[in-house]
């Protein structure tokens, strides 16, 4: 990215005061950034489910990690590209137009479905995908103690899946949440049933 | 997209543009309080500290009504 670009870019992110644009935003420039030094970073956790549910969920912070190829990337290079873009702090940890960046290492992921992609305004932004912070955040909402504010995150996306805004991959969902890391298969089944009944919509693994 | 509400949806196996994406974001949020009213936000987390300080005492910017997306 030009100088000018990256200057243009900062400013309109400094400007902006929705919090979920502003994230996603700034996450695109980031995304961009890394990407021309051959990384490709994905965004996870709170502004990742804010993507989704617009759930007033998110804080000020954007958790990034790296998509491909699975490595670190070295410290020196993390600064060199923050630095490009007006950030302050590092190595893990930056302050950048308002917001907090984290980066915090090779993400992981059990879920077959593809990760999903937004056309930020500065660049492809990666989002982990739908089915994996679904059955984590019903994995947190019940061990190791009832996580009230995880339960309503998990309601939320099952209700944005259920509802048709979000395109799910159901058995996808399934299998995961019946996988030896999560183990949360009765707890999904009984929320999805919640769900469905509370906003009258088709239960997807109702046979009829 | 769909073709019945003229709503996107967020797909699996494409990507969605900014625009379609802002679209359904006011339909997205409709769901979400009707499912959680009271917010699904975390109160506390271990960036607290920092996000109070940068925030005048909260955890991030205020978030925009429903009916202003």
């Amino acid at each position: 990215m030009k100088r000018e670009q990256i200057t243009t870019a900062l400013a309109d992110i400094r400007a902006e005061q929705d919090p979920t644009l502003k994230a996603q935003k700034l996450a695109s420039l980031c995304s961009a950034a890394f990407r021309e030094r051959g990384f490709e970073l994905v965004v996870v956790g709170g502004s990742a489910i804010e993507f989704y549910t617009e759930g007033a969920y998110t804080s000020g912070d954007v958790d990034l990690c790296v998509l491909r190829p699975a490595q670190t990337i070295p410290l020196r290079l993390r600064q060199e590209v923050m630095g490009e873009l007006a950030a302050e702090g590092g190595p893990r940890s930056w302050q950048v137009a308002g917001l907090f960046v984290d980066l915090l290492g090779v993400v992981e992921k059990e879920c077959q479905t593809p990760i999903r992609q937004l056309q930020g305004p500065y660049g492809a932004v990666n989002l982990i995908d739908p089915e994996e912070l679904l059955v984590e955040r019903l994995l947190v909402a019940v061990y190791p103690s009832p996580n009230p504010s995880a339960r309503a995150c998990a309601k939320e996306l099952l209700g944005v899946a259920l509802t048709g805004r979000v395109a799910v991959d159901w058995a996808e969902v399934q299998k995961l949440a019946a996988a030896p890391g999560y183990k949360v298969l009765p707890e999904l089944t009984e929320l999805i049933r919640e769900v469905a009944n509370e906003l009258k919509v088709r239960n997807p693994y109702d046979s009829n | 997209m769909n073709s019945k509400s003229e709503i996107p949806t967020i797909p699996i196996d494409r990507p969605i543009s900014w625009e379609d994406w802002l679209k359904g974001r006011q339909a997205r949020r409709a769901i979400s309080e009707r499912l959680a009213p009271q917010g699904s936000q975390r109160p506390t987390s271990s960036s607290d500290r920092r996000l109070r300080r940068q925030f005048n005492g909260q955890r991030g910017l205020p978030f925009r009504k429903t009916e202003e997306l």
